[in-house]
């Protein structure tokens, strides 16, 4: 019903408030994915800008996870790294673009840097927060019966840390989607966002929107994918907080 | 069995503020056990049981004095049950109880199979711990302990965050199984009535972490509360308890 009114209000939007130039209406964009479906390249661009959100997203894991790690480990590392991480994490997506511009010119580098920085708090701020909130209890049940740092830090600390950190995940994912899109559109050669810089230059506003909604779509799709592996990985938690 | 060998122990813990003193939690408490005993840690609450225990079993270290565990000369192996299970929510019961385990995977299954068998979860493998009530997590904690074969069993109130009915159930049951295995027991209760049903001695432990009394229980096993001679036994215990409470009030003036 949600999406009906949407479409039902942009379509008259479309029709009456604007015209077909300025926003075409639905079953014009329709029309306009059906043909970026046909001409099949399309595949090869959400590859490229996955590729690079995904590249992103492992440099912001390689630095987020140990900085995480160790301001959730070590008071002198939280106030070490704290203001610099929130304040990083506070800075909108566009300078983030902008900065990767300024580095790396036109080219496939600046939405990986930029992806990377925007990413990386929410994963080192959720990775502390992880550590923070480990049973204590648990960690001296595990020396009681000998087990070794390796075993707890496998056992507890790690799974204890991975609700949290996934919940960064979903969350920076999002957020790095857009701002991967955003860094193209200014400077790259390939991927959605070029493609919607593209069909922004050539005048077609139905194919800005047929990019944004297919882009709209893979995110969504994305983001279900992800509910579906975080309700299976974290199924125990279904009891725990039903008792 | 084990042998556990506590010589001049003392634990000061740092104060809790910049303008705290340092709390005493054990002063100077020196005992042994060996063999196949029970023995009670009984005392008011803050006098140190537990405290003990940690130090006993590793978790923490003492300030000053000896904790030695061997067994026939060797480091001796550990259980710990402890007052809440402390099982990990998301491993089932089966793997809760591997964790803890050196052998193989399948014998390792297999000896784990058989704890949980006895403490009436054979049905309960592949449940995760939120999905058991706080009774039947209490029995894994069990079952957990006595499945790595320990030397040296240690108890902390383990029944305390249980209803009566549940309590008494499980103490039931641990009665069966410390007379099938024979375990060395040392268990921290403040329930003298619990003492006096499972153990083989009493050690009363005094406000400021001091030995009190030390009493050995001599009554057949299985106790029940209803018999003259248990009633007496724990009335005995009661009384002491009573007199150190007034010794202290005299104290404090």
């Amino acid at each position: 019903m949600g999406w009906a009114a949407f479409f039902g209000i942009w379509a008259f939007v479309s029709a009456v408030i604007l015209d077909e130039f300025t926003l075409p209406g639905p079953l014009k964009v329709w029309n306009e994915i059906l043909e970026i479906v046909r001409g099949g390249s399309w595949a090869d661009d959400f590859l490229i800008s996955i590729s690079k959100t995904f590249m992103g997203f492992m440099i912001a894991l390689i630095v987020g996870v140990p900085v995480g790690y160790m301001m959730g480990r070590a008071g002198y590392w939280k106030a070490f790294f704290h203001d610099g991480v929130v304040g990083a994490g506070s800075i909108p997506g566009i300078v983030y673009a902008i900065i990767a511009l300024v580095i790396f010119g036109i080219g496939f580098q600046g939405p990986i840097l930029a992806v990377g920085l925007i990413s990386m708090p929410f994963i080192a701020l959720n990775v502390a927060e992880g550590l923070e909130g480990v049973d204590r209890d648990l960690l001296s049940m595990s020396t009681a019966f000998g087990r070794s740092d390796r075993q707890a830090l496998r056992h507890i600390l790690i799974p204890s840390i991975m609700p949290f950190a996934f919940a960064g995940v979903r969350l920076s994912f999002a957020i790095a989607w857009k701002v991967e899109a955003l860094t193209e559109v200014f400077g790259s050669s390939n991927g959605v966002g070029f493609q919607i810089r593209f069909a922004f230059q050539g005048f077609s506003i139905a194919g800005v929107l047929a990019w944004t909604l297919m882009f709209i779509a893979l995110l969504l799709l994305i983001e279900r994918g992800l509910a579906i592996v975080e309700r299976w990985l974290f199924r125990w938690r279904t009891w725990e907080q039903a008792a | 069995m084990a042998t556990l060998q506590i010589e001049k122990l003392t634990k000061t813990f740092p104060p809790h503020s910049k303008d705290g003193r340092p709390v005493r939690a054990i002063q100077d408490i020196s005992f042994a056990m060996s063999g196949q005993v029970f023995v009670s840690l009984v005392g008011p609450s803050g006098c140190g049981k537990s405290t003990l225990l940690n130090i006993v079993s590793g978790v923490d270290s003492p300030s000053t004095g000896t904790v030695t565990v061997t067994q026939d000369g060797k480091k001796a192996r550990l259980g710990y049950v402890f007052q809440d299970s402390r099982l990990l929510p998301w491993r089932t019961v089966m793997q809760n109880m591997l964790y803890v385990s050196d052998l193989p995977e399948e014998e390792g299954r297999a000896n784990a199979s058989k704890y949980l068998e006895m403490v009436g979860l054979g049905h309960a493998h592949d449940m995760y711990p939120g999905q058991l009530s706080g009774g039947m997590q209490q029995r894994v904690g069990i079952a957990r302990a006595f499945s790595v074969s320990p030397d040296l069993l240690l108890m902390d109130e383990p029944f305390s965050h249980l209803d009566a009915i549940t309590a008494r159930s499980l103490r039931e049951e641990l009665q069966v199984m410390w007379n099938a295995t024979k375990k060395t027991v040392l268990f921290v209760t403040h329930d003298v009535m619990e003492a006096v049903q499972l153990s083989n001695r009493i050690i009363t432990l005094a406000h400021g972490g001091t030995v009190f009394d030390d009493t050995t229980i001599e009554l057949p096993f299985p106790r029940k509360a209803s018999d003259p001679e248990f009633a007496a036994q724990q009335a005995e215990i009661l009384g002491r308890f009573e007199t150190m409470e007034l010794e202290r009030t005299a104290a404090k003036g």
